[in-house]
């Protein structure tokens, strides 16, 4: 199957205005529908282009940004088949008959395929056929149609004009003299006598399209590990402009995920700003995950909440952690697991309250109670510790003050909301004389806790130091 | 009129007699809450899962949580998660373990402002079997619709706290509670359940720490002598 991007060189550029056109050195290259509707067309002088459409945004071509889109469509590529080649300069063949049978035929791949296109506002045009050759000079001549046989596809090239296979204007005009002006006309002529006026060349490249001789593809390489750029045509202010052409960045990664087998758990967006400094957005997911679209909603969250403290011209996307998937992954993802939908809660309270806002328990071992309780990252795969609770524990309080609160006393008791009756023997707990003096640490204690109750029903845990009694902590 | 007398049984098992004096039971199973007071007065024998539960208390430490953690032990010990949303203090790791609470899976989200966001989205997610919800302000009836239809049907047990003050606004949630302290224990007294309406408060005692340490020390100890014994100690 060939896949053919005719405006690539322009639509690599996400997020353009329309109408838009590519010039290269003075002359237009390459226009939009928009701007071919005014009458812009290839080949004008850039000052006419502009008379005839005054609103035109006009961008430099630039072959390392097309040889860079054409690599993410080639990762993106990767989720239909893993053998991908690609054909500079503007197309991609992929080899889809392995395939066929895992996506329940033809229809549905080319159905997949133009709706990706589309979400990454590409324009394609595309043909499936048993040579990658013929199916690249049919999507080239716009031909969309799946070809299974090879004597479908051989009808269908002989009517193909020789303009097409892109052999040098010399040759073309020498056909064009002796009458033939289609594939069909010249496969007709004696292959001796062509060789001899023409060269081998063509006569090679019709052989391979009619599948007379094998014609082995390079594939292409999915890296190691992932990183693209994409650049944007103008400064982006605002961070939800972005989520568009951060998603032609997580479909290609989507892409190579599937061909490399992985799964990513955390992936790092850099924003480089025009002043050469660089923010980095960290994405990390609770579990490791490879689904498109969790990636496009994570994306929208976290850029709805980013501030962007200068203007962005690129984007980049780097996967930083990346674990191997397991075997079974047709019913992980299909079916709706209870757990998955914990995970992808998670997900979404850490990317809008922020990470430190969701954290769970964890018990350290210190007497003090300041320092009793620990705070961890929520972790599903974490085991649940074996509870030994001790056979009399020291009563404790469910709930603590952050800070104790200093209590006043009146007629010999602390007060608070009322006089307060002590209701257990003094537990003394002394300890921490290793922080002492550090800032921010709990230091030296030494208090006596007691558990009193006032009469409002109230049951409090206060101690009693130094300086007074004070509240702690709240039996509810 | 028929020719024989019909059976009560018969007559009571027609679909448009409604009886007065049965509760209901609950589409999901309830959780049962530890106390067998509260357990017969409850809709379905427990604390319900699949629709919201509102409990009104005026102030803290009267024995509110202590109320609920017999049935949250045993949704984490069943491996449950639970999530505690914006709680009024720190939670102390060492009581909650000794109460039967896995610390690993309890959440504690400090949300701020997007209490009732966060609410709906852990409640409409399905996976945490139980969500405690502290809102501090902001909560209208609609909120309260849109959590009690985000919770519908899920295995979940909500339960928002609110001041006794909201008492008198109307709420959609199927079962309202209002709590208050007193001498004995806590007077749990039910606003609003599904069925008939509950005729008296109901006096509960809740396990408290100091009894507990009183019973095993035995009965020479008095609160007078121990606070006197520990101020001498100090100073």
């Amino acid at each position: 199957m060939a896949l053919h991007f005719s405006l690539l060189p322009l639509e690599a550029l996400p997020l353009r205005q329309s109408p838009s056109a590519l010039v290269s050195r003075g002359r237009v290259c390459c226009v939009d529908r928009a701007a071919a509707e005014a009458g812009v067309g290839r080949g004008q002088k850039l000052s006419t282009a502009l008379g005839l459409a005054p609103g035109l945004a006009v961008f430099e071509r630039d072959a390392a940004r097309e040889t860079a889109a054409l690599t993410s469509l080639a990762c993106w590529a990767g989720r239909f088949t893993p053998m991908v080649s690609v054909q500079a300069p503007n197309a991609l063949l992929l080899e889809i008959g392995g395939c066929l049978r895992l996506f329940g035929g033809a229809e549905a791949i080319v159905a997949a395929v133009e709706a990706g296109c589309r979400e990454q506002s590409y324009s394609l045009s595309w043909a499936a056929a048993p040579t990658p050759l013929g199916a690249l000079w049919l999507a080239r001549a716009g031909q969309a149609a799946i070809h299974v046989d090879a004597a479908t596809m051989q009808a269908a090239l002989a009517r193909l004009s020789c303009a097409l296979p892109g052999w040098s204007a010399e040759i073309f005009a020498r056909l064009e003299a002796f009458g033939l002006p289609q594939l069909g006309d010249l496969r007709r002529q004696p292959a001796a006598g062509l060789r001899r006026r023409i060269g081998s060349g063509p006569l090679d490249d019709l052989l391979r399209a009619w599948g007379e001789i094998p014609h082995p593809q390079p594939a292409f390489v999915f890296p190691e590990s992932f990183r693209l750029v994409i650049e944007l045509p103008a400064r982006v202010e605002h961070a939800e402009a972005l989520a568009f052409a951060g998603q032609r960045l997580f479909s290609a990664l989507a892409g190579w995920l599937q061909v490399r087998q992985l799964l990513v758990r955390s992936c790092v967006l850099q924003l480089p700003h025009d002043d050469h400094s660089t923010s980095e957005l960290p994405l990390r997911f609770a579990e490791p995950a490879a689904d498109e679209a969790r990636f496009a909603r994570l994306l929208r969250e976290h850029l709805g909440r980013l501030k962007l403290r200068a203007p962005v011209e690129a984007l980049c996307l780097q996967a930083e952690e990346v674990t191997a998937r397991p075997g079974a992954s047709g019913a992980l993802f299909e079916q709706a697991v209870v757990g998955e939908g914990l995970a992808l809660c998670l997900e979404r309270l850490q990317a809008r309250l922020g990470a430190g806002a969701v954290r769970v328990l964890a018990g350290q071992a210190d007497h003090r109670p300041e320092c009793a309780t620990g705070w961890r990252e929520p972790d599903l795969d974490l085991p649940v510790s074996a509870a030994s609770p001790a056979s009399h524990p020291p009563p404790r309080p469910l709930w603590l003050l952050p800070a104790p609160q200093a209590l006043r006393e009146e007629r010999g008791r602390p007060y608070w909301q009322g006089p307060l009756s002590l209701q257990s023997r003094a537990e003394r707990l002394e300890s921490g004389w290793w922080d002492e003096g550090e800032a921010g640490a709990a230091g030296d204690l030494r208090r006596d806790y007691f558990v009193a109750r006032n009469p409002q029903g109230q049951w409090a845990w206060i101690f009693h130091d130094r300086e007074g009694w004070f509240l702690h902590g709240l039996f509810a | 009129m028929s020719a024989a007398p019909l059976p009560l049984a018969d007559v009571l098992a027609r679909g448009d007699i409604w009886r007065g004096d049965a509760l209901p039971g609950l589409p999901e199973n309830a959780i049962a809450s530890g106390h067998a007071a509260l357990d017969a007065e409850l809709p379905g024998g427990g604390w319900p899962r699949g629709s919201l539960s509102e409990i009104l208390v005026d102030r803290c430490g009267q024995g509110e949580m202590s109320l609920l953690l017999p049935a949250l032990a045993s949704l984490s010990r069943a491996g449950g998660w639970l999530a505690l949303i914006d709680p009024p203090w720190q939670p102390h790791a060492p009581a909650w373990v000794a109460a039967g609470v896995a610390p690993e899976r309890l959440l504690v989200i400090r949300a701020g402002r997007d209490a009732p966001w966060c609410c709906e989205q852990l409640l409409a997610s399905g996976g945490f079997a139980g969500v405690l919800a502290w809102p501090a302000s902001g909560i209208t009836a609609r909120t309260l619709r849109r959590l009690q239809v985000a919770v519908e049907g899920r295995p979940t047990l909500a339960c928002l706290w609110r001041p006794s003050a909201a008492a008198s606004q109307p709420s959609p949630a199927p079962l309202r509670l209002v709590l208050a302290g007193e001498t004995g224990g806590l007077s749990v007294h039910i606003l609003k359940r599904r069925g008939r309406p509950a005729a008296q408060p109901l006096h509960l005692s809740i396990p408290r720490p100091g009894r507990s340490s009183r019973a095993l020390v035995g009965s020479s100890l008095f609160p007078v002598a121990a606070r006197s014994a520990a101020l001498a100690a100090v100073a």
